[in-house]
């Protein structure tokens, strides 16, 4: 039963995967781009999207309006998967200074060898994984557990300024608003410890992150993300990504530093 | 025979040329896109770990001598998402596994020779894949 796939779907899949690749890597950030891009291969429970996005089998978003918090704001909450995730892609080249190009230049060159995140560290913000988070909401504070790369989380508190005291931190410190019917989450207070993605973009301490999330329907989170860094970029930095509710998912324990054999054998070229 | 070889070549270069993805490490970093294998034996061991699950498969040379393999594998969590389970695979199963050989030459510390599955292909002729995501930078599925 497990094993439902046959050798030619797989086939097929190889096929449609490498086909798709291309496209989808450069395509934009809509979430319907990318479901519409994949096929039905009838794989073990359902739909495997091979569309070179996601290729887990996960279910398609409900349909239905936004739900309403009991305060009337959006409810924000579920379990919810990146729909156009990518290791690499912040919708186009960022604005680096010479310094900062050079590093990400170098750490392209050495593919990804020293990624903090291949030896279990956090990701940082914005950079996502391919696995999903949780977004848990409350009046004064709405939390995102994340289930990869390591169980972060994130707490966007809605009772308070800027605390000017802290330690710089890998996830910074985040202060939320509501503009309306969007979420305005402002994030500062980094270390300079992680990368802004896959391909090794760095960042300073001086990284401000603005997230404008909002929730069009019951299936979908859209975020716009703003990066400023005078540290590390020329100029500030906007894009969008588009997240999944996954609607009979829970998220998982993963412990990353279980059995991390690859932390050592990470030889790049 | 030869046009499908350089058309499959042809195909795992557009895809390695692609700009390296992982979800816990980058693919390149690791493995051999250029030292793809072929194996076919007996699963030793599913172990179904973090941050990737690893399948151990024993194979037999022309001589008789055997060589363990460990695959590395997706996390167990986008396995099961995938249908999988950690008793998915039995010792005993005969398999086959398509995939790439580490970078670093050296084995497991328990001796394992070290590689990434892309492909696992049951006796019975089917397959699931087995690499981290589409989205992984791994040439192929």
């Amino acid at each position: 039963m497990i094993w439902r796939s046959v050798s030619s779907l797989a086939a097929a899949a190889t096929v449609v995967g490498m086909l798709s690749l291309a496209p989808i890597r450069s395509a934009g950030q809509s979430n319907e781009k990318s479901n519409a891009k994949g096929k039905n291969l009838g794989g073990p429970g359902g739909v495997i999207a091979v569309n070179g996005v996601r290729d887990e089998n996960l279910p398609p978003p409900p349909n239905g309006p936004a739900p309403r918090f009991y305060d009337g704001k959006p409810d924000l909450a579920g379990v919810w998967l990146s729909g156009n995730y990518s290791f690499s892609n912040m919708g186009g080249p960022l604005p680096l200074q010479p310094w900062a190009q050079k590093v990400l230049e170098e750490r392209r060159a050495t593919q990804g060898r020293d990624d903090p995140e291949a030896k279990c560290l956090p990701a940082g913000v914005p950079r996502i994984t391919p696995y999903p988070f949780k977004i848990i909401q409350a009046p004064k504070v709405i939390a995102m557990l994340f289930e990869g790369n390591v169980h972060s989380y994130r707490q966007f508190f809605l009772d308070r300024e800027h605390d000017k005291n802290l330690d710089p931190s890998w996830m910074g410190e985040s202060i939320a608003s509501w503009q309306g019917d969007t979420l305005v989450v402002d994030t500062v207070n980094f270390n300079d410890k992680t990368w802004l993605n896959g391909a090794g973009a760095p960042h300073s301490d001086k990284l401000h992150v603005t997230e404008r999330y909002s929730r069009p329907d019951l299936g979908h989170l859209d975020v716009e993300i703003t990066m400023e860094d005078p540290g590390a970029f020329t100029k500030p930095h906007t894009f969008k990504r588009s997240h999944v509710l996954s609607a009979t998912w829970e998220i998982h324990e993963y412990v990353c530093n279980e059995f991390n054999v690859d932390v050592d054998r990470l030889v790049g070229r | 025979m030869k046009l499908a070889a350089a058309v499959l070549a042809l195909l795992m270069m557009l895809v390695t040329a692609l700009i390296p993805a992982f979800a816990h490490h980058s693919f390149s970093a690791e493995y051999d896109a250029n030292k793809p294998v072929n194996i076919k034996g007996v699963v030793a061991k599913l172990a179904w770990v973090n941050p990737h699950a690893y399948i151990y498969v024993d194979t037999k040379d022309a001589s008789g001598k055997v060589s363990r393999y460990a695959f590395e594998t997706s996390s167990p969590n986008a396995l099961l998402r995938r249908g999988w389970k950690r008793d998915s695979l039995k010792e005993g199963d005969e398999v086959t596994v398509d995939g790439y050989l580490a970078k670093d030459p050296r084995p497991l510390n328990d001796g394992s020779l070290h590689g990434n599955a892309r492909l696992v292909t049951l006796a019975n002729g089917k397959a699931v894949f087995a690499g981290t995501s589409a989205d992984d930078g791994g040439p192929g599925k």
